[in-house]
């Protein structure tokens, strides 16, 4: 047999070994495990601001980590009008505009610290600015994938991961604008990453309709979770770190459990059959807000699966979702130029 | 070299590439989703009461709703 028949093999033999040892623990579903807890109350938001100021579609959107700073709440915006916007949610005001080099932005990130801003798209590059001189100024031009960058986020001031339509994810050391280490096995454009509550993971979503869960310090991909049935365009770790969340190009999203190293749970309705485009959490992990193709945001129970409501209002299709730290709102994104505050 | 069949040296590094990774994640362990599934109930319920989109906000403590109200400076 020649080598590339010994590998076929081996390799089908240990696909059937994970999916036995799957099927093995899968002793329940979420639902099941979850039906003595309490539904979810229906859950009805209202847009407390309208952040207007874009001139073109929204592709992005990041809160601040330490959001509430002088009484104001940061996030960053990215609009297809070459600006990234930094905005005070709770005035509405905007804090600052940064032009652009290459306005077919698809991504946007805020450090931790409050210091830096990235932004990222078709320029196949990630651009990380810092907001604290008089005048916010380029810091670094992170060059080196081959492909669009779909997502990034900063670690700290140093060091920022990034997944591109090039099928790698990277991170770089800003300082040098050098990629440290290239995670390797998407077989198809990653479209969206997550940092794990403590750091030391992040997971990716792609194309090849596979999440992967990575080691940042060694490099290597430690899981992959399948399912979907195609493109996963956002991702997201429940809160206690051991489960993760993602949405698709299917119209649906899912629960997959580190520990179980499978899918619990899916969040689908029949009449839906638009994408999921980004999703957030609650603080508790208890609701997930998602974004649809159809111009909606539905709220998902993700203990019990059901839609618990539906955030409406946006004139076309939600782009972008995040909660702040605090749980105190979600945001919303869309190609329709603003982004809405809800709570 | 087998008859029809031409493998480039390329193809062969990713099939091994793929076999190595099967290996690895082959040696996971995993727990039942009945305990896991336990402790992601445990956690929503330990966090639910301080997860103001779940419990909801009084009108009174929402920093978004517009306040009539003069501020102390």
């Amino acid at each position: 047999m020649g080598e590339m028949d010994q590998m076929k093999k081996e390799a089908e033999g240990l696909k059937s070994q994970i999916e036995a040892a799957r099927k093995a623990a899968a002793d329940t579903t979420l639902a099941d495990a979850a039906s003595g807890v309490a539904p979810a109350p229906r859950v009805q938001l209202k847009t407390r601001k309208t952040l207007k100021g874009h001139l073109a579609k929204i592709y992005a959107m990041h809160w601040a980590t330490d959001c509430r700073l002088d009484h104001a709440m940061l996030m960053v915006s990215a609009s297809q009008d070459g600006k990234l916007i930094i905005w005070d949610a709770f005035s509405g005001n905007k804090i600052n505009a940064v032009p652009l080099k290459s306005s077919w932005v698809m991504t946007c990130a805020y450090a931790p610290s409050g210091n830096l801003v990235a932004s990222g798209g078709l320029d196949n590059m990630c651009t990380v600015y810092n907001l604290k001189t008089p005048v916010v100024k380029t810091v670094k031009e992170l060059d080196a994938h081959t492909g669009y960058l779909s997502c990034a986020r900063f670690l700290s001031d140093t060091e920022i991961l990034t997944a591109s339509g090039d099928t790698t994810c990277a991170l770089w050391d800003i300082e040098t604008g050098k990629q440290k280490t290239v995670f390797l096995n998407h077989v198809g454009d990653c479209m969206c990453l997550a940092l794990s509550p403590d750091m030391n993971m992040f997971i990716s979503g792609a194309c090849d309709s596979l999440a992967k869960l990575w080691d940042i310090r060694d490099g290597t991909c430690k899981q992959t979770f399948q399912g979907h049935t195609s493109d996963i365009n956002a991702i997201s770790f429940f809160p206690s770190g051991n489960a993760v969340v993602t949405g698709s190009d299917d119209c649906t999203c899912k629960m997959y459990d580190l520990r179980s190293d499978q899918e619990v749970i899916s969040y689908q309705d029949a009449q839906l059959n638009s994408g999921v485009t980004s999703l957030a959490l609650s603080v508790s992990g208890r609701l997930i807000f998602a974004g649809y193709d159809d111009f909606n945001c539905n709220i998902w129970d993700s203990l019990k699966g059901e839609k618990v409501g539906v955030l409406s209002g946006h004139d076309n299709r939600v782009s972008c979702t995040g909660v702040p730290q605090d749980g105190m709102c979600v945001c919303t994104g869309s190609w329709d130029s603003f982004l809405k505050i809800w709570n | 070299m087998e008859a029809g069949k031409v493998c480039s040296s390329n193809s062969v590094l990713q099939a091994r590439r793929a076999v190595e990774q099967l290996r690895l994640e082959a040696s996971l362990e995993r727990i039942r989703i009945s305990v896991a599934a336990t402790q992601l109930v445990q956690y929503c319920q330990e966090h639910g009461r301080s997860d103001p989109l779940l419990t909801g906000i009084a009108a009174s403590s929402n920093p978004f709703k517009d306040k009539k109200t003069c501020v102390l400076l």
